[in-house]
């Protein structure tokens, strides 16, 4: 009996699969396609550009799209009930507490990474390996010369760390704390002021070492080393920097409304690389941000082609 | 006139005032708790098992009662953004040149010639600039939070004219809505409302319309008893009475109050960005604030205070004619000629849309990338003039705000002033301390010898090794014998309320950072404000200046003090002062050109140098004004606390900010209830404060 019963369960488990598999098939189907696709433009450039190429590949695939700008926070009330349909690039290390309340109340649904390759640590400009020899190993941040050049009135007799703003969390206090360095963590209390703070130090030559993530066009115009991290204390996230996951959120009604751009997204990847070289364009250069993307499209149809074909099935 | 009372009589020098004896009674024990100190830890942290979790309460309420009380305002939001779309998609189909000989007419009626050149050039300064559409995007927003708040607060205005019994409640709402800072009920309101524009709409309803209500009660009050009467004897019914007479008579107050109202909904768009929603141009300063761009956000900073001057000068104009009367460029402007205007102007909005569809007409110029320069102008001076910012930052660090915060006992380390004080020193300290006192109690009574030893009291243990039960009950005191009972009860209560939240810390940091800056603004902004009053040339140069730090989005000068002065408190006490030093300048200034003549010949005749004329009769005869330019600066450094948050601060406006960011409706509504009590507070002594003196001298 037990046998037949497992029998059963693998036939429906077979059955189910069979059906999730063919979902895609069945989403052929453009669904609203005439009500806009509303996608959520997020404050840094990488996300503008992500999001405006699925943008325009969704308008490939038959869809009206509506680019509409968003808070970091925010933006989860609006995926929550409908008034924002999809976000691209939701960093998972910064999404405060109102991301578990919406995904537990099945408000929004996680439909997989985009693949972005990121990079999370910390930082120093390069000039600094003539000021602490040895970088970028984190030994060589210990060493007397340089904790004494990075020293600070606030922060004597200790150096100083900046860290991210107070309302992202503070790993790099913990874990100065897990290797008894004599650092103490400032918080930075904006981007602005991170990226502030590099390009001054950049400029003066004054020391420097803070927390700070990849991609990031600061680091395409800074030259700058990663130090090399010690041992974790423990495997978690908070005493531990692992590169951020990456995924795109949709609102929990976009797979039935809109079907073919559901399995799109879905599919939908983005490259560290290429997205970095098309926020210097945009940031820098001073491109404009549709024909940056507009040009990219163009030049690498292979890349998307397979997600366009899938989704139309 | 206040000369007897400074001479007391020599029996009564050495009797105990009875207002005194609690003060002694204070004064052991804080030498208790100093002593103390080192046995009690809890005299100096609040202990965080003392604290009640009452932001998490606030939480669990407000999920259930949210749940319940959603529909209706997702429905009220829905019936809002209906309107909202319609303005932004008005004003995106104007032409510009439509939008351009519209603006110019109503500012040609509004105050002449100059205001619509100046109209002609900020409009195309936004065009050229690049942020057209963006910046019809805000005027659609505040367009529409205008007359919002414009209705309710003549409403609530009314209301509290009517029923004078309701007006404490009434005024206590205002101060609620005028101090909180916005980024703390940003959330409750998106919980509420949904994402979207709606938000930072009704977040700036809320802000905007306080100074109606003022306005509208001020305006209905002083409607002089002569013209009221004379309705009355014509017979007017209630409602006649109250439309046909006391409703004109007081519309000059009641334009003021739109003027008012404008300027606030304009100065909340860049809260309003902070949710998204829409593209509008405090998202570009955000965005630029965001990138340290410094050169995009003064110019997308400077598109919002253009905005604010034009929108300020025309509401003005409107509501009150020039004391010159009209000139001859308002008289040509007929009422008629202006509909015509407007009318060709939707005409040619017309014409040219089905000429051109599709166009958006707007030139490409591409300043904005030019902006680039200014960074790297900027990054030149602090590549350049390293040394001289560091040493600067160094020497108020050390010399001001390290022994502000930890005192002259946390100071004097090896490790901070490279050399500890000996027993003797700190005796020294003490006696020059009594001394002092002592000294002050002879020549101007007991209050100023309280005021110095309070002083040595915080100079030598800082402002963060205070103990927190002689801080809540000495401002309790003081504002006990300056305001009366309830004012005490009011501080016990607001202090114990931040006590058992746990930020206990954050409020001291709050303090002495705004301490601080309040002391620099009065300093500095006072020097200028007295040389404004002496010499016309300083007066017309500040006045742009002042313009500018006051309508420039705060954001906007975060940025070089960042790169100057690196993250920390010095930074944030820049950006306070920068924000807060408009006021004294503005009241100083003014307060002394309106001394009354007369006294100052008189005193002049009588031989006194320039310098005694100034400190001897005209300080002292404009202090009222003086005192509520104290005031402002007050309510203005407090408000740039949320914003300072920004630079990495570690007070009330970060607990805000981080509530913000972790979507903590409750400890976001505690901590930004918690600066709003420290602004009415403030506010009310300096009014008692006040009162008192003009009570005393009179």
């Amino acid at each position: 009996m037990p046998n037949t019963i497992n029998r059963v369960r693998c036939a429906g488990i077979g059955l189910a699969l069979m059906l999730a598999a063919s979902a895609p098939v069945a989403a052929a189907d453009l669904g609203a396609k005439d009500e806009p696709i509303k996608l959520a433009m997020l404050e840094w450039t990488g996300a503008h550009v992500s999001t405006h190429i699925a943008g325009q590949l969704l308008e490939k695939l038959g869809y009206k799209v509506e680019y509409v700008t968003a808070g970091n926070f925010p933006q989860f009330s609006g995926l929550a009930d409908g008034s924002l349909s999809a976000s691209v690039e939701v960093w998972m290390n910064n999404v405060g507490d109102i991301y578990p309340k919406t995904l537990a109340a099945k408000q929004i649904e996680d439909i997989g990474k985009l693949d972005l390759k990121t990079r999370e640590g910390w930082i120093y400009p390069k000039f600094m390996e003539t000021v602490c020899p040895g970088l970028p190993d984190w030994t060589a941040l210990n060493k007397p010369d340089c904790v004494k050049a990075l020293s600070t009135p606030e922060t004597a007799p200790n150096a100083r760390f900046l860290d991210y703003p107070a309302d992202w969390g503070s790993r790099a206090a913990t874990i100065i704390a897990d290797n008894n360095m004599p650092y103490t963590a400032v918080p930075s209390g904006s981007e602005g002021a991170l990226v502030a703070e590099l390009e001054a130090a950049e400029a003066a030559k004054t020391p420097l070492v803070m927390m700070f993530w990849g991609p990031h066009y600061a680091l395409a115009e800074n030259d700058v080393g990663w130090v090399t991290m010690p041992p974790c204390k423990e495997q978690t996230n908070e005493h531990c920097i692992t590169p951020p996951d990456v995924d795109k959120i949709v609102w929990s009604g976009f797979g039935a409304k809109w079907p073919a751009a559901y399995a799109f997204l879905k599919a939908f990847k983005m490259d560290a690389g290429e997205q970095e070289k098309m926020m210097l364009a945009v940031d820098k250069k001073g491109e404009d941000l549709d024909a940056v993307v507009k040009a990219w499209i163009d030049k690498n149809e292979a890349v998307w082609k397979p997600w366009v074909d899938g989704a139309k099935g | 006139m206040t000369a007897p009372a400074a001479i007391a009589p020599s029996a009564q020098r050495f009797a105990i005032a009875p207002a005194l004896v609690p003060w002694c009674g204070l004064g052991v024990l804080t030498a208790l708790c100093l002593l103390l100190k080192t046995e009690l830890p809890w005299l100096v942290n609040f202990p965080k098992e003392w604290t009640l979790p009452l932001a998490s309460y606030i939480n669990a309420v407000a999920d259930v009662v949210v749940a319940v009380i959603q529909p209706g305002f997702r429905a009220l939001s829905a019936l809002l953004d209906a309107p909202m779309r319609g303005a932004r998609l008005a004003l995106a189909w104007l032409p510009w040149p439509a939008v351009m000989l519209a603006v110019a007419a109503l500012a040609l009626k509004s105050s002449g010639e100059r205001l619509a050149i100046f109209a002609l050039a900020t409009l195309a300064y936004i065009l050229l600039a690049g942020y057209w559409p963006q910046s019809m995007n805000t005027l659609a927003l505040v367009l529409l939070a205008v007359p919002i708040s414009t209705v309710l607060g003549f409403l609530l205005g009314v209301l509290g004219y009517a029923r004078p019994r309701w007006r404490p409640v009434l005024n206590g709402a205002l101060d609620l809505m005028q101090t909180v800072p916005a980024f703390a009920y940003l959330i409750p309101l998106l919980l509420l409302f949904g994402f979207g524009p709606v938000v930072g709409l009704i977040a700036s309803a809320i802000y905007a319309t306080p100074p109606m209500v003022r306005n509208t009660m001020l305006g209905l009050e002083r409607v002089p008893a002569a013209i009221s009467e004379a309705g009355l004897m014509s017979g007017c019914t209630r409602r006649q009475q109250f439309w046909q007479v006391e409703v004109p008579t007081a519309l000059p107050q009641l334009l003021v109050g739109f003027n008012q109202t404008t300027m606030a909904a304009l100065s909340m768009v860049i809260v309003a960005a902070i949710i998204g929603g829409f593209e509008d141009i405090g998202w570009e300063v955000l965005s630029s604030m965001r990138k340290a761009e410094f050169g995009q956000s003064i110019l997308s900073g400077l598109v919002i205070a253009l905005l604010a001057i034009l929108i300020d000068r025309l509401t003005i104009g409107f509501a009150k004619a020039p004391d010159t009367g009209p000139t001859r460029a308002m008289r040509w402007m007929t009422p008629r000629r202006l509909a015509l205007s407007l009318a060709i102007a939707l005409a040619l909005a017309v014409v040219i849309r089905l000429a051109a569809p599709d166009a958006t007409l707007l030139p490409e110029t591409g300043l904005r990338e030019q902006m680039g320069a200014v960074n790297q102008w900027l990054l030149g001076l602090v590549r350049d003039y390293a040394w001289f910012f560091n040493g600067v930052r160094n020497a108020v660090l050390y010399c001001l705000l390290l022994p502000m915060r930890v005192g002259i006992s946390g100071s004097a380390t090896p490790a901070m002033w490279g050399f500890s004080l000996p027993p003797s020193a700190l005796a020294v300290y003490v006696v020059l301390v009594l001394a002092l006192a002592v000294l002050a109690a002879r020549r101007l009574g007991w209050r100023a010898a309280v005021a110095i030893l309070a002083a040595g009291l915080v100079l030598y243990t800082g402002f963060l090794d205070l103990p927190w039960p002689v801080f809540i009950l000495a401002v309790a005191l003081l504002a006990g014998q300056v305001g009366g009972s309830r004012l005490g009860l009011f501080a016990v209560a607001g202090f114990g309320l931040i006590l058992v939240n746990g930020l206990w810390p954050q409020l001291v940091q709050s303090l002495y950072l705004c301490t601080l800056a309040v002391l620099l603004c009065l300093l500095v902004g006072g020097a200028l404000g007295v040389w404004a009053a002496h010499s016309e040339r300083v007066s017309r140069a500040l006045k742009p200046i002042c313009d500018a730090l006051q309508t420039m989005p705060q954001f906007v000068f975060l940025i070089p003090a960042l790169m100057f002065f690196k993250v920390g408190e010095f930074t944030a006490l820049i950006a306070i002062t920068l924000y807060a030093i408009v006021p004294p300048i503005r009241y100083v200034e003014h307060g002394l050109r309106h001394v009354r003549a007369d006294v100052v010949e008189a005193v002049e005749q009588m031989g006194a140098t320039p310098l005694q004329t100034l400190l001897q009769a005209k300080l002292p005869l404009a202090l009222p004004v003086v005192m509520l330019g104290l005031n402002q600066t007050i309510m203005a450094a407090l408000s740039m606390l949320a914003i300072a948050a920004l630079v990495g601060t570690r007070d009330l406006g970060q607990a805000v900010y981080v509530a913000l960011g972790k979507a903590d409706a409750g400890m976001g509504l505690i901590a930004g209830l918690s600066i709003a009590f420290l602004a009415i507070l403030a506010d009310r002594l300096i009014q008692a404060a006040v009162a008192r003196s003009a009570a005393a001298s009179r």
